[in-house]
């Protein structure tokens, strides 16, 4: 296992909800490995394995798909 | 300068159309929360608003409507002097195109509050830190982005030619100050800004010369296009010297004289203006981008991926600073949005074949897709129908006939690959190739359409017909 941290900025986010649903949607996507989300910075701290994700692979995931109103960009390339 | 480095979720380096498209789609997809630096000199819209597309059409529209009552075509209608002052019509068009940046680009992008508007020549440091610095190159501020969009776009060139600079001409980027018609007007370079202004100039009542290095106009669209608009400016009283080369350029008592060699020999031309129109460069020399890692073309342009990606991730372009074949307003918009679409994750690529291009002379000339050279090259064989506008009701009622409809299909799927138009409203009617050529639609699905008759489109109609039955023996509206 390759552990590797990925910085997202999200948006849409506007309570305490909108984390729970943005961090479990992360959550449940293969190779994530465990997942930090600030409301108040609108940045979310993912823990991958690389060997199983890609950084890009996590903006498409479902929570951040139509017909989700959160997005979210690479903080760091 | 500040001492700390700004940070921004995108930063944006360039205020014209790529990069207004690019802010806009930003704020929405991030329902206005991503912070925007928007980052350059000069006016807000670059080239289109300022001294590009609207200022152009503006100056044609305006000399038509000078033109066209002094040039009747129907019987019965008598030549009617238009009395005008020139000096005034510029000032209508610097006005209108204050107006239009103020309406689309400065009243617009105050609606952003997410956006930053930062006025200087934006610089990279590394591939994610941008140095902004005044007119005296004194640095500014630093901003810091996780995406970089490059949208800087481009300037009109001037060859290298003996006693160009010393005696002075004109570009598409100082036309718009003039105040008098000059008498006359030599435009180096035929393609389509030399054309639009010059055919403008010529209807306000210019003696115009073009002088073109190539053998043909617009080489970019069909020949049999290049020859009908070239017959119809000539008919007009422009006059060209095709394969042309300029040899020196200097002052004379009445103005400016060229001196050019073509196959006649060694020719001397005399006019009160110069106006080159020879081409653009890309804005990209003072960007630093090797500190980016950003790789360009041997022409300095940004080489994108079809996403718009540059060699650098985390760093996009769009717009005229982009390698690519076309160069375009409505091109620089929609590589805007893939750009930012893609840094949320979307794999949106460009679609160059699809992408219209337009010539505002009358009559207009506009494409799309592949010409029948191009298709053929590539595939070894095509088939093509050319549809003279003589054949038209519509553009007979008009008199204005000297023009064709030309649509190139794949004979393996009878797909339209490209259509190539000069008609009057080419501009408008354009639109449906673009669609045929995007969507895959044959001819049988043209024919199969309704279209109004009499109009200018329903020749689209008949052109895609002539693929079926002799047009010269068909009763108006057969289906």
């Amino acid at each position: 296992m390759e552990d590797r941290k990925v910085r997202l900025r999200i948006y849409g986010m506007t309570c305490d909800d909108c984390v729970a649903t943005v961090s479990r949607g992360l959550r449940n996507q293969d190779g994530v490995i465990d997942v930090k989300v600030s409301l108040k910075e609108g940045i979310a701290e993912v823990a991958v394995d690389s060997a199983k994700v890609k950084p890009e692979a996590l903006l498409k995931n479902g929570v951040f798909t139509k017909p989700s109103h959160y997005r979210a960009t690479l903080v760091d390339h | 300068m500040g001492e700390e480095i700004k940070q921004f979720d995108l930063i944006i380096l360039g205020k014209g159309a790529a990069a207004f498209s690019a802010a806009i789609k930003a704020s929405e997809l991030s329902n206005g929360e991503m912070s925007i630096a928007m980052v350059g000199t000069g006016p807000l819209g670059g080239t289109c608003v300022n001294v590009g597309c609207v200022p152009s059409k503006y100056l044609l529209e305006s000399s038509h409507a000078v033109f066209r009552p002094e040039h009747p075509t129907m019987p019965g209608i008598y030549e009617t002097r238009v009395s005008h002052d020139f000096g005034e019509v510029m000032k209508g068009l610097r006005s209108y195109v204050s107006h239009a940046r103020e309406v689309k680009y400065s009243q617009v992008i105050d609606n952003y509050t997410n956006v930053t508007l930062f006025e200087g020549l934006g610089k990279f440091i590394d591939k994610r830190i941008v140095a902004i610095t005044g007119p005296d190159g004194k640095e500014l501020d630093r901003v810091k982005g996780s995406n970089i969009l490059i949208a800087t776009g481009s300037h009109p060139t001037a060859p290298n030619i003996e006693g160009l600079h010393d005696t002075g001409f004109l570009t598409s980027d100082t036309i718009w100050e003039l105040k008098a018609l000059p008498r006359s007007v030599a435009i180096i370079g035929g393609g389509a800004i030399g054309l639009e202004i010059g055919q403008a100039l010529l209807h306000f009542g210019s003696r115009v010369i073009v002088i073109e290095a190539l053998d043909a106009l617009l080489p970019q669209t069909e020949p049999e296009i290049g020859l009908a608009l070239r017959s119809k400016l000539e008919k007009e009283g422009m006059q060209f010297h095709l394969r042309a080369r300029i040899n020196s350029v200097s002052r004379s008592r009445d103005g400016k004289s060229i001196e050019i060699i073509t196959h006649r020999g060694k020719e001397k031309l005399e006019a009160e203006e110069i106006l080159v129109a020879t081409g653009r460069q890309p804005n990209t020399g003072s960007l630093n981008l090797e500190a980016a890692g950003v790789r360009t073309d041997s022409r300095g342009l940004i080489i994108t991926s079809d996403g718009m990606a540059t060699s650098t991730p985390g760093i996009y372009a769009a717009g005229d600073c982009v390698s690519k074949k076309m160069f375009l307003e409505t091109l620089a918009a929609r590589e805007g949005v893939v750009a930012v679409s893609n840094m949320f994750g979307d794999d949106m690529k460009i679609d160059y074949d699809a992408a219209t291009w337009a010539v505002f002379t009358s009559p207009q000339v506009a494409g799309v897709g592949m010409t029948e050279n191009e298709f053929s090259k590539k595939n070894g064989a095509c088939s093509c129908r050319v549809f003279s506008l003589e054949n038209l009701t519509k553009a007979s009622i008009m008199g204005e006939t000297e023009g064709i409809i030309k649509i190139t299909v794949d004979p393996r799927s009878n797909r339209i690959v490209g259509m190539h138009i000069m008609a009057p409203n080419a501009t408008d009617i354009i639109t449906e190739g673009a669609y045929a050529v995007r969507k895959g639609y044959t001819v049988d699905d043209v024919i199969a359409t309704s279209h109004i008759f009499p109009s200018i489109s329903e020749g689209i109609k008949l052109a895609a017909q002539s693929f079926i039955r002799d047009i010269s023996k068909m009763a108006c509206c057969v289906e």
